[in-house]
């Protein structure tokens, strides 16, 4: 029962906040009640047995019978570190927002919570049309979230989102019908069980574009290159980042970005081996371009939310390119990257709205010799910024070498292209860092009337674990990497027959005997 | 012919006569009373007392699939389902004419007879599967309606609606009817069961059959909106008053696919190919035309006019499914789900719309809503859901509704009408989503209309808590309706 606690608990989080009287006591509440939520799923850390590739702690019952869809959830490597990082970013978001969120607190809350519950039902549902429902779920409060406390085009912003992500998913609600046919024509029952769809053998022609597989293939990698948000379907992400509150941008970069990239893991690769393995090019290709276009428009935004926002589209483009190589280096490090991402992202824009919240502009021009004024802070925002531009002992370093690493294997070409990304970001992101903190003092920095305070208690509190985990995953990536390695080689190994398993209580070792096998 | 009438044809329609007995009541008290109007609540109850015993009757002696008055009316799953659909939007669309303030006045008992009246028709229109008996039911519900909607006191636009209705409708019958008689002219008879056998070669080998159900059906199509011929849609359910709007936009929608549904079992379709593409095509057309136009509407009600234009084409692709398939179960089924999601919602997003007339003449505007969810938050996150729902989002009843019904097109290869379906409701979105963003996202002082509405409140929380529930229970929800079909 630990997965359904720990996905529909929130939700249950959600109504009390609803319910709860005192609106002085409401953010204690909400984060205490955040804060059981991390510990639980904690106990789900300590219970994973990271040596089997299998799913775990699966639970599974009949859900719609007459179309054979399933409650089912399981938890194996892939899933494992994004539900904790979801889990770890909801109280760190609900403390950061605790001045900056001054209106409407508790429907805030509300759909911080309902939002919590679509995102870990995302990466647990293991049937088609059960992930479905938390996916498209999610959407909702996303859009509140922008559309109620996000800045001046704000509703521009939300329907953008909205419709552009909506739009992505429904070609892959009818791919997912369609499977559930194809399902019924092999076994003669209906089913949306991903371990039944992982069994057919769907028909890929040759390459020729028209192949069920590659139109399947297509179907669901539109609606997760829209998550993402790869090249050239990224332009909706800019606008939200920059119009959403700061809780709304930490949770759409550091977790909802994810559900596309883990899409691509969970569903595309192993579901359609042939057709990913045929149309790897075309997203390296578009990670490619993300990975310099992101970084070069970035390059020259005035505005620094911006500027993180862009930067964001280089950074999935590399987990796209590291997946796509279909190597142990390039899936692990995609994956690792995944982690990365939220962490280093979510602070920068924590860090941005703590900035936006004393000066009321993000305007890079309007600013300079911070340094001098906010040590705390420019301690805090330079080691963030180290590790966005991943330099070696922070976490960064780790996924972005793993990529490459696995890139250079696969498809050298690429290889030499992404490599440009890491100067580019080094680039952008020192510039950026010189013309904020150094130099003499800008317009908004040397305001008399308005002096600017250093980071309080409450705001360090936020950030340390933050800054903890950047360097903890940066200095031991394996006591990370242990726990998905079995999953990820199962996955590389097996993906052109990827027949994963339900582990039984001491059948951990046959499975990895089957994975080794597969391998073979 | 042998025509005898037993004891089992009259407890068939005994919901019908109940029905019409109650409808009675508040009429016969005004008359008695030198036609003074009773307390209008005590009106009120009288009609839901008789919508209620109603359902309870189609509860005992519906289903079964028996025929009654000589094949004339048919008691089956559709009969039954479909009645308490149409039963339940009246009851709804009855609370919202009680507090409506272009609806109630000196002639609410006449109302409320009319609103009944209409409803028994919509029973017989229901369970006919005799042509005759379809077109005594559609005129016997439409008549009705025409009268309700001009009844509005002086209001100049619920007149033109009304003529409007009036004409186009009767339109319709006639080319409804006309189709009837080119039936009749090739097989001799206007019973469906005594056609539906051989009806599929009948369109291969005979014109004038295959003219004959291509009017009933081009009838049928002026009836439930589908583009081309739903450009009265618009007009008549913002001129009427809100809760005729939503009386028809349900209830009268429900009965006629219904009908379309028998017309369709026939199996006329799969004999005709030209039958089947054109309707294939009216569906795509209905399902753009409708989303596209509902984006371009300020009013709140003729936005939902537009939109259940385009809920016609999505119901369309479900009626198509029937008319292919094997076992029309399936498809048909997943109308019959449709048709009580949509019901479910449409009533809802009318009722928040009429809550928020101020008088006869108010027209609400969606720029209107701005403020809502400040003043109202409860109101405001019904009508959420409602558009939620409309527009197809999970976990709601209406995202089951769409996925159940393309899941049956798919089944049955019309893979391509599902994908236009899926493309139509990403178009529909856009406008669905307007409201919320006003509601919720813009400065402003929407309030309801300053009477007693504590009845339709009631009603809308408790649909909008039932699209939320029974998302979650649509599985055995629609095994149960498709169950009833086999």
């Amino acid at each position: 029962m630990i997965l359904s606690s720990i996905v529909f608990l929130p939700l249950l989080f959600a109504l009390i906040v609803a319910v709860w009287p005192n609106a002085k006591t409401l953010r204690h509440l909400a984060l205490g009640l955040s804060v059981i939520e991390f510990l639980l799923s904690l106990v789900v850390l300590q219970q994973f047995d990271s040596s089997s590739a299998s799913l775990q702690m699966v639970e599974k019952f009949m859900w719609i019978e007459r179309f054979g869809i399933q409650y089912f959830m399981g938890i194996d490597g892939i899933s494992l570190w994004l539900v904790m990082l979801t889990t770890f970013l909801t109280p760190i978001i609900i403390l950061a927002s605790w001045t900056s969120i001054s209106e409407k607190v508790k429907g805030f809350h509300v759909c911080m919570f309902i939002l919590q519950t679509a995102m870990l039902g995302t990466f647990l549902a293991m049937d088609a049309v059960f992930f479905y429902v938390f996916w498209e779920l999610a959407l909702v409060p996303m859009y509140f979230m922008v559309g109620i406390w996000g800045g001046a085009r704000r509703i521009y912003a939300t329907v953008k989102l909205f419709i552009f992500t909506f739009a992505g998913s429904v070609m892959m609600l009818v791919a997912i019908i369609y499977m559930m046919y194809l399902t019924q024509e092999a076994t003669g029952h209906m089913s949306a069980n991903l371990l039944d769809f992982y069994k057919l053998k769907i028909p890929f022609v040759g390459g020729t574009f028209f192949s069920l597989q590659t139109l399947l293939f297509f179907a669901f990698s539109l609606a997760f290159a829209i998550k993402v948000p790869a090249f050239p379907v990224h332009t909706w992400l800019p606008d939200a980042h920059v119009e959403a509150p700061t809780p709304g941008s930490v949770i759409l970069a550091g977790v909802m970005l994810k559900m596309g990239t883990y899409g691509f893991m969970r569903w595309v690769i192993p579901l359609f081996p042939e057709a990913s393995e045929y149309w790897a090019w075309l997203f390296m290709l578009i990670g490619t371009v993300g990975i310099i276009y992101g970084a070069l428009v970035a390059m020259v935004q005035p505005d620094v939310k911006k500027l993180v926002a862009y930067s964001s589209v280089s950074h999935m483009g590399y987990i796209l390119v590291g997946l796509f190589a279909f190597n142990a280096y390039g899936m692990t490090g995609g994956l690792y990257q995944m982690l990365n991402h939220g962490i280093s992202t979510g602070a920068l824009f924590i860090l941005i709205g703590m900035i936006y919240e004393r000066t009321h502009s993000r305007e890079i021009s309007k600013y300079g010799g911070l340094a001098g004024v906010l040590p705390i802070f420019t301690i805090f925002f330079f080691i963030v910024t180290l590790s966005s531009i991943a330099v070696p002992m922070t976490n960064g370093f780790v996924g972005e070498f793993m990529i490459l690493l696995g890139t250079f294997k696969a498809q050298p070409a690429f290889a030499y292209f992404a490599v440009t990304g890491v100067v580019l970001g080094a680039v952008y992101m020192l510039w950026m860092f010189k013309r904020v903190f150094f130099g003499p003092q800008g317009e908004l920095v040397k305001d008399e009337h308005h002096p600017l305070h250093d980071l309080n208690a409450r705001e360090i509190v936020v950030l340390v674990p933050m800054v903890i985990m950047v360097f903890w995953m940066g200095l031991f990536p394996n006591n990370f990497l242990n726990y998905s390695k079995a999953s990820i080689d199962f996955l590389v190994n097996n993906k052109n027959n990827y027949n994963l398993t339900i582990a039984t209580p001491g059948s951990a070792e046959t499975t990895t005997t089957q994975a080794a096998q597969g391998g073979n | 012919m042998n025509m005898t009438i037993g004891l089992s044809d009259i407890l068939l329609v005994s919901p019908m006569i109940a029905l019409f007995l109650a409808s009675l009541i508040p009429l016969t008290v005004k008359v008695l009373r030198g036609n003074r109007e009773q307390n209008p609540i005590v009106t009120l109850t009288q009609g839901l007392l008789g919508i209620v015993i109603a359902i309870a009757l189609l509860a005992v002696f519906g289903g079964a699939g028996k025929t009654a008055f000589n094949n004339g009316l048919i008691f089956d799953g559709v009969t039954q389902w479909i009645s308490v659909i149409a039963l339940l939007a009246a009851g709804a669309s009855m609370i919202m004419m009680y507090e409506n303030p272009a609806t109630t006045g000196k002639q609410f008992s006449e109302l409320i007879f009319l609103a009944m009246s209409s409803a028994v028709g919509m029973l017989i229109l229901v369970a006919a599967v005799d042509l005759l008996m379809v077109f005594i039911g559609l005129e016997m519900m439409s008549l009705a309606l025409y009268l309700m909607i001009a009844m509005s006191h002086e209001e100049k636009l619920s007149k033109e609606a009304a003529l409007k209705y009036f004409v186009l409708g009767s339109f319709a019958s006639a080319v409804f009817l006309y189709g009837v008689a080119f039936i009749f002219g090739s097989t001799g008879g206007t019973n469906i069961l005594s056609f539906m056998e051989n009806a599929a070669e009948l369109v291969q080998t005979s014109r004038l059959f295959l003219f004959g159900i291509a009017f009933v059906i081009l009838g049928f199509c002026f009836k439930v909106s589908i583009a081309p011929f739903h450009a009265w849609t618009p007009d008549v359910y913002q001129g009427s008053p809100t809760p005729h709007s939503a009386f028809m936009a349900t209830a009268v929608k429900a009965v006629s696919f219904a009908a379309f549904l028998r017309i369709i079992a026939t199996k006329s379709l799969v004999g005709s190919d030209h039958l089947f593409d054109i309707l294939q095509w009216l569906a795509v057309i209905t399902m753009i035309v409708g989303n596209t136009a509902a984006i371009l509407q300020n009013n709140l009600k003729r936005m939902i006019a537009y939109s259940s234009v385009a809920h016609s084409g999505y119901l369309l692709i479900g009626v198509i499914t029937a008319g292919v398939s094997e076992n029309g179960a399936f498809g048909a089924s997943g109308v019959i789900f449709y048709l009580l999601s949509y019901a479910l919602m449409t009533l809802g997003a009318f009722a928040i719309a009429g809550m928020m007339e101020k008088s006869e003449s108010h027209i609400v505007n969606i720029d209107d809503l701005a403020g809502f969810a400040k003043n109202r938050p409860m109101l405001a996150l019904c009508m959420t859901v409602f558009l939620l729902s409309l527009a197809g989002i999970p976990p709601t009843l209406g995202f089951f509704g769409k996925f159940y019904m393309f899941n049956a097109a798919i089944g049955e290869g019309l893979l391509w009408l599902a994908i236009w379906g899926m493309i139509s409701s990403v178009i529909g979105l856009y406008y669905y989503l307007r409201p919320i963003v006003v509601m919720y996202m813009k400065e402003g002082e929407a309030e309801i209309a300053p009477r007693s509405l504590n009845a339709t409140t009631v009603a809308v929380v408790v649909m909008a808590v039932a699209i939320v529930l029974m998302g979650f229970v649509s599985g055995p929800l629609f095994t149960a309706v498709e169950k009833s079909l086999l």
